[in-house]
């Protein structure tokens, strides 16, 4: 039976990997070390297969055809198509179909009906906190795309809820394989908006504290009422969400957090102790 | 109410850059326009667009097309509409 043994959430601000060199260096030394303690967790908790939960910044999806949540069924996906990320040194990155598809038929037998993809392309969203993280080895990918661009979006509990329905399908896959479940995007951030740059502290603080918390209902409630005014990029907090869900909503801790002028984003990074959170349950 | 053909060219252009730079008419020959949207096109009316296209599709058209952060940036803001009594962003970086 397959397990999960690592729950984590990291930022992915695409400016972390396009302009580096204009990062000041207290921040990439900050960046650099949270990433770093994350690749630390993921490679002490050896998975198999890593759930990278990230959102889809219109590179597979467009508005004729746009899904809330794609579950990425291949067995092998493409990498990044930025430019800036011409050197990113997995591809093709390898899948786990069977995982997948698993983790998709448990999504219809619950009521969920979720997207698929045979080939998807995993953007800076997914590889800038893979590669910044460097597992050794990769694991094997199996990439959740959840909508976090265009309203409207899942409502943050539905994201909960695939959380939920992760842990459970993983649990019910009959081969043995560690699973490892990543977030990626958030904290607060504005693109595109008026209030591009914009980094939403008090949001971000209050949104770390509710996490640490880890009461479902508050957490639900305070993020469905104020991620939008967070700044667009705030909406990435689904992600985060929906591995509390996969962690069984107990375990929170804060890597770091970090707001990031320079690449416009609150930079958040976490894991969840999910041996301390089974004792307490 | 999102218009689909300037957002169409928008995630075109994501993967097309240069072409579109070299002949920006040509490209924008392709798609069905309103004229007053490719009025806008020519002349990078940051606000008149943004009001048409999802964001993350609005910075990376005009990244894409070669406008800096800094002057895009200083666009969108000049676009907002004022609002009485609106509270300036909580902290705003960059």
């Amino acid at each position: 039976m397959a397990e999960i043994v690592e729950v984590m959430a990291a930022s992915h601000g695409p400016l972390i990997q396009r302009d580096w060199h204009a990062v000041t260096p207290p921040h990439k030394q900050r960046l650099t070390a949270a990433f770093e303690a994350l690749g630390a967790r993921l490679n002490r908790a050896k998975p198999d297969v890593l759930v990278v939960v990230t959102p889809d910044h219109w590179i597979n999806f467009f508005i004729d055809n746009l899904p809330a949540v794609c579950i990425g069924v291949g067995e092998e996906h493409d990498g990044p198509p930025e430019p800036f990320l011409k050197d990113f040194p997995w591809r093709p990155i390898p899948g786990h179909a069977g995982l997948a598809n698993h983790l998709y038929q448990t999504a219809l037998a619950n009521e969920f009906e979720p997207s698929v993809s045979h080939r998807m392309k995993l953007d800076h969203g997914a590889c800038i906190p893979i590669w910044r993280m460097n597992p050794n080895p990769l694991p094997r990918i199996v990439p959740i795309i959840v909508n976090t661009l265009e309203p409207p979006m899942p409502r943050v509990s539905r994201c909960l809820a695939w959380g939920k329905l992760i842990a459970k399908a993983v649990a019910s896959y009959p081969e043995r394989l560690r699973v490892a479940v990543l977030a990626t995007g958030g904290l607060s951030h504005s693109i595109g908006e008026p209030t591009m740059g914009a980094i939403d502290e008090a949001f971000d603080r209050r949104c770390i504290a509710a996490f640490n918390d880890g009461r479902e209902q508050p957490l639900v409630e305070f993020l469905e009422a104020e991620m939008d005014a967070a700044g667009n990029g705030s909406h990435e907090c689904r992600n985060w969400i929906v591995a509390h869900g996969a962690a069984g909503s107990r375990g929170f801790a804060l890597v770091d957090y970090v707001p990031v002028p320079e690449v416009y984003v609150g930079c958040g990074f976490a894991a969840w102790n999910l041996e301390g959170a089974r004792r307490a349950a | 109410m999102r218009d689909y053909w300037l957002s169409k060219l928008f995630y075109d252009v994501q993967a097309n850059a240069a072409e579109y730079r070299a002949d920006r008419a040509e490209f924008l020959a392709r798609y069905q326009l309103k004229p007053d949207v490719k009025e806008a096109l020519m002349r990078d009316d940051v606000g008149f667009l943004a009001a048409r296209v999802n964001p993350y599709l609005l910075r990376f058209y005009f990244a894409a097309s070669g406008m800096k952060d800094e002057e895009f940036i200083k666009r969108l803001r000049a676009s907002a509409p004022a609002k009485a009594g609106a509270a300036a962003p909580k902290a705003v970086h960059g």
